[in-house]
């Protein structure tokens, strides 16, 4: 694929993540944020991420969110005129970087049945 | 207006930012850039304090703990600053590419970004510092 063509389609698919971004925050922010104790206590997070609905809901923003802020770092650089190997170097280390948070939040909200909270 | 040949290739940051028309719009732009940086490095705090749920409530309470603090409460205001200029920026992106009515619109749509950011700052403003929904 020419290099013109890939960054049409990620020039689109920042913009498509970016929507489904917004509809996600607003999201959390109704139902996590509202009062101050939603957000912080344990026991409704744990209630929360134990519905199939939200662990649907959050890891898929996992993953878009880092999509969209690594492409997004990306489109910032390229309008530094890096060294190539430089580029390549920051955009490889936070992609890797985001890569392995996408594991940890999978592996987190995953595991919500071997938590500690279990009597 | 002829064009000045500069000496040197590379363009420094600096020089960036002496050229940048300092407009509304331009300040948007660098913003989006700045509030999207910064919101790429939140998502990795935010990511690892709630690993802490892993280890059970006392752990998760002990991390939690510091965030009622008033510099923490002030901070997520802040936070929600960032996260609401880029959704909303990003909202009149969408629109001034998506939409046909878009581009011939951006000034107003600009001046809403502004004017409901700072709406919503203040309404934020109440739930975080006075938390009127308590239960």
């Amino acid at each position: 694929m020419r290099s013109g063509r890939w960054s049409s389609y990620a020039w689109y698919w920042q913009r498509i993540s970016g929507i489904l971004l917004v509809v996600f925050t607003i999201g959390h922010y109704m139902t996590v944020h509202w009062t101050e104790a939603a957000g912080h206590s344990f026991a409704s997070s744990v209630e929360r991420l134990q519905n199939p609905l939200f662990q649907f809901w959050y890891l898929g923003f996992v993953v878009l969110g880092f999509y969209h802020g690594v492409q997004g770092l990306y489109n910032i650089l390229r309008d530094f005129k890096l060294p190539r190997w430089l580029l390549a170097g920051i955009v490889g280390l936070v992609g890797a970087a985001a890569l392995y948070f996408v594991y940890l939040g999978f592996d987190t909200v995953l595991s919500v049945h071997t938590w500690k909270h279990l009597p | 207006m002829a064009y000045e040949q500069r000496q040197s290739p590379v363009i420094t940051w600096w020089d960036n930012l002496r050229r940048y028309r300092w407009h509304l719009g331009s300040v948007a732009w660098i913003l989006h850039r700045i509030t999207g940086l910064a919101l790429l490095g939140y998502l990795f705090v935010h990511i690892w304090t709630l690993r802490a749920l892993v280890e059970g409530e006392a752990a998760f309470q002990a991390k939690m703990e510091p965030f009622t603090t008033p510099f923490f409460k002030f901070a997520e205001w802040l936070l929600f600053a960032f996260v609401l200029f880029h959704a909303l920026n990003g909202i009149r992106i969408v629109l001034v590419d998506f939409s046909a009515q878009g581009a011939y619109r951006h000034k107003f749509l600009l001046r809403l970004v502004y004017g409901l950011g700072v709406a919503m700052m203040l309404f934020m403003a109440v739930l975080i510092f006075f938390d009127p929904f308590a239960v």
